[in-house]
């Protein structure tokens, strides 16, 4: 019930927000980047609402409490990613005059088969991060509020198709922008109430971790998702009846939809495939994947794959090219990065306070939800309540506006560059795109929703970073030199991350290189990219092509601004036509 | 925006043609005035001078600190105010300056544009 309360408002206030949006619609610039008219600080904050998924609102937190402290690198590389998009991308990008990210590889480089390979990896990448936002929506609602999976997942793609197809660009841009700042305040405010209510000593306890050895409490651990428990100690547990039954040392497989009640003082059970839970490196400020013994490695090859990866999101690129200009495009980059830093210096609370009031959700697999786990666990009456059903609301605003623009960057890829339909298409393909996606949603509760999202953004890193900063920056780029740089860093990125999933017997610099491809399948696509291009000749009008993209929009001259009719800015058949009535 | 209520001006045969299925539109080949083709070669240049250092900056923040907490774990049990001074370091630098960063580079990207 507390779930339908909190969830119930943030989707009426966007499918109203979205109407709000709906105008006069009439072409797929319409449709798809709003008219190109929505100003910097707007879209900036509609950038910053989109961009704080699933993975940013809650998957941080969990992080921290399953990985440790180094987690925060995570959103620090989200953070850089726009840094380097202001630098390198998004002023160029946005005067091409492209509407999507396969717009803009045909506007520079001519090559209908590149702007066909480019709708793929938007739509590899769109699946592979839609679908863990969905899934996200279903267990989170799940978990909070009882309700059986499938409701949140299709909660979630109603709000968003509907808001989509009626709005398009123009309703996603309200209504993330609304969302940035409503998922500012359900994050910010709960993070400072925690605190206080959390008590001195509880706020020591995550300043100074201890490894989770002994259950303090009766603690009782669901299973959502089926776990294999290895049982170092005779272990106590409590059956629904209220007898204690002692689990017997070795290795206890725990199916999904069970649950546990473990009794105090009894030794906390070690998962499979797992570190043990605040172990030495718990505490470290840096990513030790798996336990490999190469922290600086990992770290790098996180930060490599969220930072370029950033850079190669194809729903926050369309969002550049709603911008009136190139300089617009480049403001709304640079207050983005204000705007993110300031939301990424919470998760780190989440994470500490999460390690030491719910370290038993890390058995569980179910570190993700430790964000609206917390309120209970400080306050069991009204206020613990009314702060799980806030941050409830929060999570759920952070699938839909990150739902929105990747489902409208999916159907732009589908109805757009690959059948070249027009607006009656692409408001048909948005819901036919979201049910896909639903249908996909609904059978991978399983799924690591984090594995997805580094796959996504390793694919992003690998394939259209290299393509917008070599075709923006490097005039000898040629069409069969971006066709196989991007084919090159879609299979290798994809490939190893498979190989990964497998899990090879592999270990340590070798097993991060294989989970996290980044650093060297993004140099591998460069690399690929120049070589072929330097194989072959540009054609004659290249320079002019990437020369183009650095025009800037020149300002009015003198005190006066020009009128369009003027006749320097009258196109050749007004010319002819003035010339014309004039004789 | 603005609460003026729109209204469709366009005929409703503009409006059939838009919302039907185009023919690809044909590719043109890109072409630059002499002019503008000039000013768009200064501002590759100026461009990119100024990106790089951004971009490079950005890169040695982020080597630096890594490098730091591997080199110096001590870092982790001096401790600021109660909290550790390298998560300290982790959550409270990389943000601002990479805020202030992000504001040089605007500027400086702004302003070969106003000349």
């Amino acid at each position: 019930m507390a779930a339908i309360l909190s969830v119930a408002p943030v989707v009426l206030m966007t499918l109203l927000i979205g109407l709000r949006g709906v105008a006069a619609m009439r072409t797929t610039s319409d449709f798809l980047v709003a008219s190109r008219r929505v100003s910097p600080l707007l879209n900036s904050a509609a950038v910053s609402g989109e961009y704080l998924s699933a993975a940013s609102f809650l998957g941080v937190s969990g992080l921290v409490v399953k990985d440790g402290v180094g987690a925060l690198w995570y959103p620090v590389g989200f953070t850089a990613g726009y840094l380097a998009m202001l630098a390198l991308v998004a002023a160029p990008m946005r005067r091409s005059g492209a509407l999507t990210v396969p717009d803009f590889a045909e506007a520079r480089l001519a090559s209908p088969a590149l702007r066909r390979i480019a709708a793929v990896v938007v739509l590899v990448i769109g699946t592979l991060y839609l679908v863990p936002q969905f899934r996200t929506a279903g267990l989170v609602l799940s978990a909070v509020g009882g309700t059986p999976y499938w409701v949140g997942v299709v909660i979630a793609g109603t709000a968003v198709s509907a808001t989509l197809a009626l709005g398009g660009m123009r309703a996603a841009t309200y209504v993330q922008a609304f969302q940035f700042a409503l998922k500012l305040v359900l994050f910010i405010v709960p993070a400072i109430w925690l605190l206080m209510q959390a008590g001195a000593e509880n706020r020591h306890a995550a300043l100074h971790p201890v490894e989770f050895t002994h259950f303090a409490h009766e603690t009782t651990v669901s299973f959502e998702v089926a776990v294999t428990l290895e049982i170092t100690a005779p272990t106590a547990t409590r059956a629904p009846d209220g007898s204690v039954h002692v689990l017997p040392r070795g290795d206890l497989v725990m199916p999904g939809g069970r649950s546990l009640v473990f009794l105090p003082g009894t030794a906390v059970p070690g998962v499979r495939g797992d570190a043990p839970l605040g172990s030495s490196g718990w505490q470290r400020p840096l990513l030790d994947l798996d336990g490999a013994g190469y922290p600086l490695l990992g770290t790098w090859a996180v930060l490599l794959a969220t930072m370029l990866g950033t850079m190669g999101l194809p729903h926050v690129l369309m969002r550049f090219h709603t911008s009136p200009d190139g300089r617009a495009a480049r403001r709304t980059a640079a207050i983005t990065v204000g705007l993110l830093g300031v939301f990424y210096l919470f998760p780190g609370i989440y994470g500490l306070l999460g390690r030491v009031l719910a370290p038993e959700l890390y058995l569980s697999g179910a570190t993700d939800t430790v964000v609206v786990a917390l309120p209970s666990r400080v306050d069991g009456g009204w206020a613990g309540s009314l702060f799980t059903a806030l941050l409830t609301a929060g999570a759920f605003a952070a699938f839909l506006a990150t739902s929105l623009g990747l489902l409208l960057a999916v159907s732009g890829a589908i109805a757009h560059d690959l059948l070249r339909g027009g607006l009656r298409q692409l408001r048909l393909t948005v819901v036919l795109a979201a049910a896909v996606m639903v249908l996909l949603a609904l059978p991978s509760t399983r799924l690591d929703a984090g594995v997805l999202v580094t796959w996504g953004f390793t694919v992003a890193a690998s394939t259209f970073c290299p393509l917008l900063v070599l075709g923006i920056w490097w005039q000898k780029l040629t069409a069969a030199g971006a066709i196989s740089g991007v084919l090159a860093g879609l299979l290798s990125s994809s490939g190893s991350i498979i190989t990964a999933l497998f899990e090879p017997p592999l270990d340590g610099w070798l097993a991060i290189l294989v989970a996290q491809p980044a650093p060297w399948s993004v140099p591998l696509a460069f690399a690929i990219m120049i070589v072929v291009s330097l194989r072959g000749r540009p054609p004659s009008w290249s320079t002019a092509a990437m020369l183009r993209l650095h025009l800037d929009e020149r300002p009015p001259r003198g005190p006066k601004p020009v009128h369009s009719t003027s006749p320097g800015h009258r196109s050749s058949t007004v010319r002819r036509i003035a010339r014309r009535l004039n004789r | 925006m603005s609460r003026v209520k729109r209204v469709a001006v366009t005929s409703p045969q503009t409006r059939l043609a838009h919302s039907r299925r185009r023919a690809p539109g044909r590719w043109r080949v890109p072409t630059l005035e002499p002019a503008d083709a000039e000013r768009a070669a200064r501002m590759y240049r100026e461009q990119r001078r100024r990106a790089l250092p951004a971009v490079a900056l950005m890169f040695g923040l982020l080597l630096v600190l890594t490098i730091a907490f591997t080199v110096a774990p001590g870092l982790d049990s001096v401790r600021v105010l109660g909290i550790p001074l390298s998560w300290l370091l982790l959550v409270a630098v990389p943000y601002p300056v990479m805020a202030l960063l992000a504001r040089w580079q605007l500027r400086r990207a702004e302003r070969v544009e106003r000349e």
